[in-house]
């Protein structure tokens, strides 16, 4: 499988905000909540990387519930990657 | 005047994972009414054998994985042989889920309907089998959800499930043709559940939507087991919601 960097999966975040007209913060400390980054912006953000490496990451929701900022994202993908490889 | 009579309470039962939980609570209140009961599990906990020594004649207990009818069949043969003829079925054991459709694997789904739709159809065909064979009337219950009637992120499969288990009941209602009383009860989310995936925050925020304030607990369930087991209420081909109020 071939592997995303961190800025690379920052990226695709920034175009999951771009399509709702909002802009990804520079800050990974910065709280979803802050800017509107919802489950299903989540969701949407794990879809393009599966389309990227070519293989599901299927996950439970619990995980998801524990993730607060832009670094928990980045984190929980390389994560979820991580154990795909 | 019509000559029927009403279906006599259960004498002999299978349960479907009695080993911890809600099962436990109800093969303990079977037997504390004095009927017999067959339950299994994919493992049989120390408070399962602790009552099934306590009751030899009365409990018989095995290690049985629900998705294995070969298996299920003997041990249907096995309680028989060792109880009498079964008459009565509750249709508990299940896996739950929590994850968005989209991110459940397709391997997840087909165990999550296996285990909780497909097993329970098979057991059920099984013990009617048995029962028309045997006393000639029985009562199935069917453990199913409040998700089968209301719409709960992340639970799309198990949702499935539970409303073709409550499906299949009413179809059996009719098919059985009065020989047999099914129905379903549809618990609420239980406490024990919740706390295990979800944190206080949130445990706080569905108890505020409850109406009484409180989720659900094995012994809410148990008594509307008992009633349809034992008592002579007529009812048949219901869902009877325990969920504190919380889908109204």
């Amino acid at each position: 499988m071939s592997q995303l960097s961190r800025e690379q999966v920052r990226s695709m975040m920034s175009e999951v905000m771009a399509k709702q007209g909002k802009e990804l913060p520079a800050d990974d400390a910065t709280p979803l909540d802050s800017f509107g980054f919802r489950s299903l912006d989540f969701s949407e953000l794990a879809l393009k990387v599966e389309d990227e490496v070519d293989e599901e990451l299927n996950f439970d929701a619990p995980g998801l519930r524990s993730i607060r900022t832009i670094g928990d994202v980045l984190d929980f993908v390389q994560q979820l990657l991580e154990a795909e490889e | 005047m019509s000559d029927v009579t009403p279906i006599p309470p259960a004498s002999v039962t299978v349960v479907s994972g009695g080993s911890r939980g809600l099962g436990l609570a109800i093969v303990q209140s079977i037997v504390d009414r004095g009927a017999k009961v067959a339950t299994f599990a994919r493992t049989v906990t120390p408070e399962l054998e602790a009552l099934a020594a306590a009751h030899p004649d009365r409990v018989h207990v095995a290690s049985v994985d629900a998705t294995d009818s070969k298996a299920l069949t003997a041990f249907v043969k096995e309680a028989e042989a060792k109880l009498g003829p079964i008459d009565s079925l509750v249709n508990n054991a299940a896996i739950g889920q929590d994850s968005l459709h989209i991110h459940t694997s397709p391997a997840k789904i087909e165990q999550i309907v296996a285990t909780n739709l497909t097993a329970p159809l098979v057991l059920t065909r099984t013990v009617l089998r048995r029962i028309l064979a045997g006393p000639g009337r029985g009562r199935i219950v069917f453990v199913t959800s409040i998700c089968a009637q209301r719409g709960y992120a992340g639970l799309v499969a198990y949702s499935s499930t539970k409303g073709g288990l409550d499906s299949a009941m009413r179809a059996i209602a009719r098919e059985m043709h009065g020989r047999v009383l099914a129905n379903s009860i549809a618990p609420g989310f239980f406490a024990s559940e919740m706390s295990s995936v979800l944190g206080q925050t949130q445990l706080d925020a569905i108890t505020r939507r409850t109406p009484t304030g409180l989720l659900v607990e094995p012994e809410n369930i148990v008594p509307y087991v008992d009633l349809l087991l034992f008592d002579d209420t007529n009812t048949n081909g219901q869902v009877l919601v325990v969920d504190g109020g919380g889908s109204i």
